[in-house]
């Protein structure tokens, strides 16, 4: 975000708050009096408002407002569920920053992948600790490729980037939106959160499974990969959280239980259920 | 030595002369009457006249945000609403307002309420 902002009063005029922004070159200014946010007047409003106008005639006065601790993906959603570009950062009522979309979309850029276009690991761990906060049970499916390395060392890396994308693609066409969260984790690793319970969950990775396997892949590779499934909930323990897990812990569980199946030459192993006392 | 100036006025200078023309009236506070009616692209807005009457004239008017295709508010005196209560007299004025008024212009109107009332009384 940017901190500290250049506010405006409600009794200034349009005129002057204009001239603030294209001075600065921004598109918005928010709109405080004694210190509380009142409002947020932008170019748009600038542009269609008379400049003798006060401040207080011409901004918007329900603004969108979020604390320092939100998310870039909760910021991201607000942003577009309201269809705007700017969010003020209240703190205590006292306005300590604005985000632009600009910003925002460029600071998430940083954790989407490049090469398959899925959100990173980051991404995964912070759904997960939201559901869970939300009091959702989750699963956590770990799905990591049957010897990439090889491929990648037969085939050059070229291929082995392509077979990535086209995994991050057949990923996505099995999963739900608004139940599956899907990220690639890591190098050949692919994570999913899940809403959907354990049983169901499972069922997702073998689909998966079978998706990958029944593909078509470039020079007639045959791709294959293994899961692990792990499912969890918060709850809340009296006394020291000792014996409890964490949101890391259960994608832990499910990267291990993954790397078993592939020991064990299983497509999906379940490591169980845990309950979780912290999160995030 | 001569005490004429250098240069003797001369018959083509031009004569310069001033009139002033005074006229006093009263200026009324506030500077409207018993309606105003605020385009939504008028120069000033609801905010600026809600100040401008908080100071001169302290609850004597109400404003009243509108969801107009014209008008953004209306700014009507109080003792009016006495007469004739608001979501009967706001459609009249706004009907009558839309007549003459455009987004960028305020509309100030004087309103006459006259009440006529017939009573019979048993003798």
């Amino acid at each position: 975000m940017h901190k500290n902002p250049v506010t405006i009063g409600p009794f200034e005029s349009v005129g002057r708050a204009a001239a603030l922004m294209n001075q600065l070159k921004i598109g918005g200014l928010p709109v405080v009096e004694k210190g509380k946010l009142v409002g947020i007047i932008t170019s748009r409003d600038v542009r269609y408002c008379h400049p003798n106008r006060l401040v207080a005639d011409a901004m918007s006065r329900n603004v969108v407002t979020v604390s320092p601790e939100c998310s870039f993906w909760e910021a991201k959603e607000i942003m577009e569920s309201h269809g705007i570009e700017r969010l003020v950062v209240v703190r205590d009522g006292r306005t300590v920053g604005i985000i632009t979309k600009s910003r925002l979309y460029a600071e998430i850029g940083k954790h989407v992948d490049a090469l398959t276009g899925l959100n990173r690991a980051e991404f995964l761990q912070h759904k997960a600790a939201e559901l869970l906060q939300s009091g959702q049970e989750i699963t956590i499916i770990f799905l990591d490729l049957d010897n990439f390395g090889t491929i990648d060392k037969e085939f050059g890396h070229v291929i082995g980037d392509e077979i990535l994308q086209q995994v991050g693609k057949i990923l996505k066409s099995v999963i739900a939106e608004g139940l599956d969260y899907l990220c690639r984790y890591a190098g050949d690793e692919f994570a999913v959160v899940t809403v959907r319970p354990l049983e169901e969950a499972k069922q997702l990775s073998w689909q998966m499974i079978k998706a990958l396997a029944g593909a078509s892949w470039p020079q007639g590779i045959h791709v294959t990969a293994s899961a692990g499934v792990a499912g969890g909930r918060r709850s809340r323990v009296r006394g020291e959280p000792n014996g409890t897990h964490n949101v890391r812990d259960l994608i832990n569980l499910a990267s291990l239980a993954s790397t078993k199946a592939k020991r064990e030459k299983r497509p999906v192993v379940v490591a169980g259920w845990v309950e979780l006392e912290e999160v995030g | 030595m001569s005490s004429r100036p250098p240069f003797a006025s001369h018959s083509s200078e031009p004569v310069r002369r001033a009139e002033v023309t005074i006229r006093l009236s009263e200026f009324e506070i506030p500077p409207m009457q018993d309606v105003l009616l605020v385009g939504k692209r008028a120069p000033i807005g609801p905010e600026a006249v809600r100040r401008m009457v908080d100071a001169l004239t302290p609850e004597q008017y109400d404003i009243i945000y509108l969801d107009h295709e014209i008008f953004e508010a209306a700014v009507l005196k109080r003792s009016l609403l006495k007469f004739l209560p608001q979501e009967k007299f706001l459609p009249v004025i706004l009907e009558e307002g839309m007549r003459v008024a455009t987004e960028n212009t305020v509309v100030k109107a004087q309103v006459n309420i006259v009440v006529q009332v017939n009573r019979a009384v048993d003798l």
